[in-house]
């Protein structure tokens, strides 16, 4: 691995980071609020200094193309714990604790969602527009941004850019990789102006429409109002964010086929798409039954919530549209059960991932068909097509290792917070980026009363969950670490 | 009419055996060893490939009414065809065996594109042989059946077999539904044409040719009709094998599937929607026991080897099976197949052999289907406009032969001893293959 080398990636990355907070510093010099515009002007200096700072460290190595893949790895994890690091700056200035400010930036830029907020009325516009921004940011990849603005990462911009989304398939919608994270970057950014608008057009505060359509197409979760959409008391803002937060969690290299190349087949033949909308079909069906029979709510609400619920949930945004941890227990099972499923490949969307999920049904089936047909050749399909040998083991892999995982951290901090409830709950709503749990961390609830311990523990989740495992995991091999000391 | 034959295969010279005395036949071989059963007909044989204008100028190639290539190169035989159609604008038939190719040529692809193939016909046998395969199984306890008029008539073929109400009953007295004939029946492997005298005995094959709801009728009432073909088992996963595997899926059967190779497992498994592939042998009993392969409403063998085969058809009748349909390579085995008491034996070279007999047939006659191994015939003839109308009991024919089905302008008929024929009627006319020269002679005085 070559120090030079990486410092000199993560130099580029920082100084247009820098760039990137100056954003709401702007927003806060249209409001005329001074002391706000130093507070992310700080950030920006920050990240610009440490950006020179590599790049100087790095000057000898300025060429990419022999990036290897731990150190691509590297360079993704670093760059996401970095970038949290100085987006965490501008909240220490608004008095967040130093942990706490770390904690609300990596939800942020995780797209989890999860906050420590106490009190939404203490902090101005530009806080709230910078936490929708570091999501939308992290929605669609920091590192995919990247590769798609800036050239000098060149070749290697292939290597981090599977780093980032190592999903079961490298799909290149275009043969340059640049041009593949530009046309992803286009969809992401058309969806989120015609979310916008909609919502602007159904009577939101522009300013409230902006935010929340950031943290919608990022599957985030953070908005400006304490009570989420909610507060709003808007059914039809309710069904447009439940709209585009499907759209969401579908693959965009799909919803780029469909929306700009005009293949309409193409989003309905796959096997993942289907799959996805038939688990929201039935359960926002049966979590519609319990509310309409349990909580005795009016059939339109109850159909509303639960199809709101169910995709928020699913697709990892973490979005409320009614306080669902006062819910029944049957209702609230059916909400853990989406957390543990998460997005679609290539989407906004965290968790495991609704095509993994639907391949290890495929891997259980065919053990049992096995059983009984001991000769029989079984291979495992997705969309008509076999599932190489290579890509079953990573996922059942994967599988085992957030479930390994999830147990873990569920254990450690039932153990800290004498709760199991929050542990179980907490630990899946970040490692899948989901956001609100339920119990005193459900929607309407926060994590600032929790065990700092607790919060470093999420804090690892929520990093851990959105690289999907494979950086993190490859950090505990110690080949990883054996540095060129003759590199420079 | 010349026919030129290129390549020295099974195919080309049971085509060549066929026709070599009625027609001039030329066959072009590359150069080396000759088979002495080629040697023996009574052709012309010249060395030399194909591909080469000069050979072909050489042998007068232009003067030849038909150009079939049945080599065994599938690339030299597309070359063949191309080569000849620069010199003259020969009817070209071309055998292919592979899959990639045939598509290439004969699907609606290639005209999408700047230019197309110049082939008139393309033919490959293991294509031919599953849409035969794929016709018998979809009709349930038939042994054969074969389309006529565009499927508004067709040709089936029974066994008669213990407690049917037709044993030792002359034809006349067995009550067989209006507008159906019984044009053929095999006894013990040969095939005849009834009168309305004969005696059906037990285990008769007999033909019924008639329209499709008489013949619906006629199932129902004399064989077990009412279950229809749900589970299908396939020996050997070759072309033949994941063609018919394909089709059948289509029509929402279940499938099983047993094939050897296990490479060959892995890519049918991956083509293969919702079929069942098992890897094994199959002449392993243990497998076929437990795979309950006997179980299936058919079974069908067809590997490319021909004691597997047999051995694979006799393992699966005794499990137990209630129809089995077996692939047989050498025409010359065809009779011990049956012998021994298999249900239907296919074979890709038979049903390559209809094909290119219907397309040298002379433009009024065309051989519709071979029956029984090609010793029957189903032959199609238009009466010319100087034919004389007469009732059919007043026809002296000159040879036995039924007439199964008269098209008469859009309507289908199934004639019988009062109906008239007219001139420009569309026959359908079942005669043994030593009598079909005589009957077109008949017509054509």
């Amino acid at each position: 691995m070559k120090l030079p080398l990486i410092a000199s990636a993560l130099g580029i990355i920082l100084l247009a980071f820098g760039c990137i907070i100056l954003l709401p510093a702007a927003l806060a010099g249209i409001e005329n609020e001074y002391f706000e515009v130093f507070a992310f002007a700080c950030g920006s200096v920050c990240s610009f200094a440490l950006g020179a700072l590599c790049r100087w460290y790095g000057r000898s190595s300025r060429n990419f193309d022999v990036l290897r893949r731990s150190e691509g790895l590297l360079i993704v994890t670093l760059t996401w714990i970095i970038t949290a690091a100085i987006g965490a700056l501008p909240y220490l200035f608004f008095g967040l604790h130093p942990l706490d400010a770390y904690f609300e930036s990596m939800s942020g830029f995780t797209t989890t969602g999860a906050t420590i907020l106490k009190d939404f009325s203490l902090y101005p516009k530009s806080f709230f527009f910078w936490r929708s921004l570091t999501q939308w940011l992290g929605g669609m990849g920091i590192i995919v941004l990247f590769v798609a603005v800036l050239p000098q990462l060149g070749v290697a911009g292939r290597q981090i850019f599977f780093a980032e989304a190592p999903g079961p398939s490298e799909e290149k919608i275009t043969p340059r990789i640049a041009h593949t994270a530009k046309a992803l970057w286009l969809i992401y950014l058309l969806l989120t102006c015609l979310q916008i608008l909609l919502m602007t057009l159904a009577g939101m505060p522009v300013f409230d429409a902006v935010c929340n359509s950031l943290t919608t197409m990022a599957a985030g979760g953070f908005s400006p109002h304490p009570e989420s959409i909610m507060g709003y008391g808007n059914p039809t803002i309710t069904w447009i964010v439940s709209l585009f937060m499907l759209l969401a969690g579908t693959n965009f290299a799909l919803q780029y086929k469909f929306f700009i190349k005009g293949k309409i087949r193409s989003l309905f033949s796959n096997d993942e798409f289907r799959f996805y909308l038939a688990v929201i079909t039935v359960f926002s069906l049966l979590l519609c039954f319990f509310l309409y029979t349990r909580q005795g709510s009016m059939f339109s609400d109850s159909l509303r919530n639960s199809v709101f619920q169910i995709i928020s949930i699913l697709t990892t945004t973490g979005f409320s549209s009614a306080d669902f941890a006062l819910w029944a227990v049957p209702a609230q099972a059916l909400l853990f059960a989406m957390m543990l499923i998460g997005g679609c490949a290539g989407s906004a969307g965290g968790g495991i991932k609704v095509v993994r999920i639907l391949f290890t049904g495929k891997f259980l089936k065919r053990e049992i068909d096995q059983i009984v047909h001991p000769r029989a050749v079984l291979p495992i399909k997705l969309g008509g097509v076999t599932v190489h040998n290579d890509v079953q083991r990573q996922m059942i892999s994967f599988m085992l290792f957030y479930i390994v995982l999830m147990i873990f951290s569920a254990l450690i901090v039932t153990m800290i917070e004498h709760d199991a409830a929050v542990g179980l709950a907490g630990t899946a709503a970040t490692i899948g980026n989901v956001g609100p749990g339920f119990g005193e961390i459900g929607p309407m609830g926060s994590f600032g009363f929790l065990h700092p311990a607790t919060k470093i523990i999420f804090i690892v989740d929520m990093l851990v969950g959105r690289l999907e495992l494979i950086p993190f995991l490859a950090m505990f091999c110690p080949d990883f670490w054996s540095f060129d000391k003759n590199s420079r | 009419m010349d026919i030129l034959i290129y390549g020295t295969t099974e195919m080309s010279y049971l085509v060549a055996s066929r026709l070599h005395q009625q027609h001039n036949i030329t066959i072009l071989h590359d150069p080396g060893e000759l088979s002495d059963k080629i040697s023996n007909l009574d052709v012309r044989i010249v060395a030399g490939s194909g591909g080469d204008i000069a050979v072909l100028e050489q042998i007068e190639a232009s003067k030849a009414d038909l150009f079939i290539a049945s080599s065994a190169h599938d690339e030299a035989n597309i070359v063949a065809c191309w080569t000849i159609k620069k010199i003259a604008d020969t009817e070209t038939i071309c055998f292919i065996g592979k899959a990639s190719l045939y598509k290439n040529l004969s699907s609606p692809i290639h005209s999408r594109y700047q230019s197309r193939y110049d082939i008139d016909s393309i033919i490959w046998p293991e294509q031919l042989l599953t849409q035969e395969i794929f016709r018998i199984i979809s009709v349930p306890e038939a042994l054969d059946v074969e389309y006529l008029a565009g499927g508004k008539a067709k040709l089936f073929e029974y066994r008669i077999k213990e407690g049917s109400s037709m044993i030792d009953r002359s034809i006349m007295d067995c009550k067989i539904p209006k507008d159906i004939l019984i044009p053929g029946i095999t006894r013990e492997g040969k095939l005849f044409i009834p009168d309305g005298s004969t005696t059906i005995r037990l285990n008769d094959k007999v033909f019924f040719i008639g329209l499709g709801p008489a013949l619906d009728s006629l199932a129902a009432d004399f064989f077990k009709h009412e279950k229809k073909v749900k589970s299908v088992s396939i020996i050997g996963g070759g072309s033949v094998g994941y063609m018919l595997a394909e089709k059948l899926e289509r029509t929402n059967k279940k499938i099983k599937i047993i094939e050897q190779n296990p490479e060959r497992c892995e890519f049918l498994a991956n083509s293969l929607q919702n079929t069942l592939v098992l890897q094994g042998n199959g002449t392993d009993l243990e497998l076929l026991d437990s795979e309950s392969i006997a179980a299936a409403d058919v079974c069908i063998c067809t590997t490319d080897n021909d004691e597997k085969n047999l051995l694979c058809s006799l393992l699966i009748k005794q499990l137990g099976s209630k129809r089995t349909l077996t692939r047989v390579g050498n025409t010359q085995n065809y009779e011990l197949f049956e012998h021994v008491g298999i249900d239907v034996v296919v074979s890709p070279t038979a049903s390559a052999l209809t094909e290119v007999l219907n397309r040298i047939q002379m433009r009024e006659v065309h051989v519709l289907a071979l029956i029984e191994g090609g010793k029957g015939e189903v032959l199609r003839l238009t009466i010319p406009d100087t034919f004389k109308e007469l009732q059919l009991k007043d026809l002296k024919l000159s040879a036995h032969a039924i007439i199964g089905v008269i098209l008469r302008g859009h309507k289908v008929l199934i004639p019988n001893g009062k109906t008239y024929l007219l001139p420009k009627d569309r026959l359908k006319i079942f005669t043994m293959k030593e009598d079909s020269d005589k009957i077109k002679e008949f017509f054509f005085q």
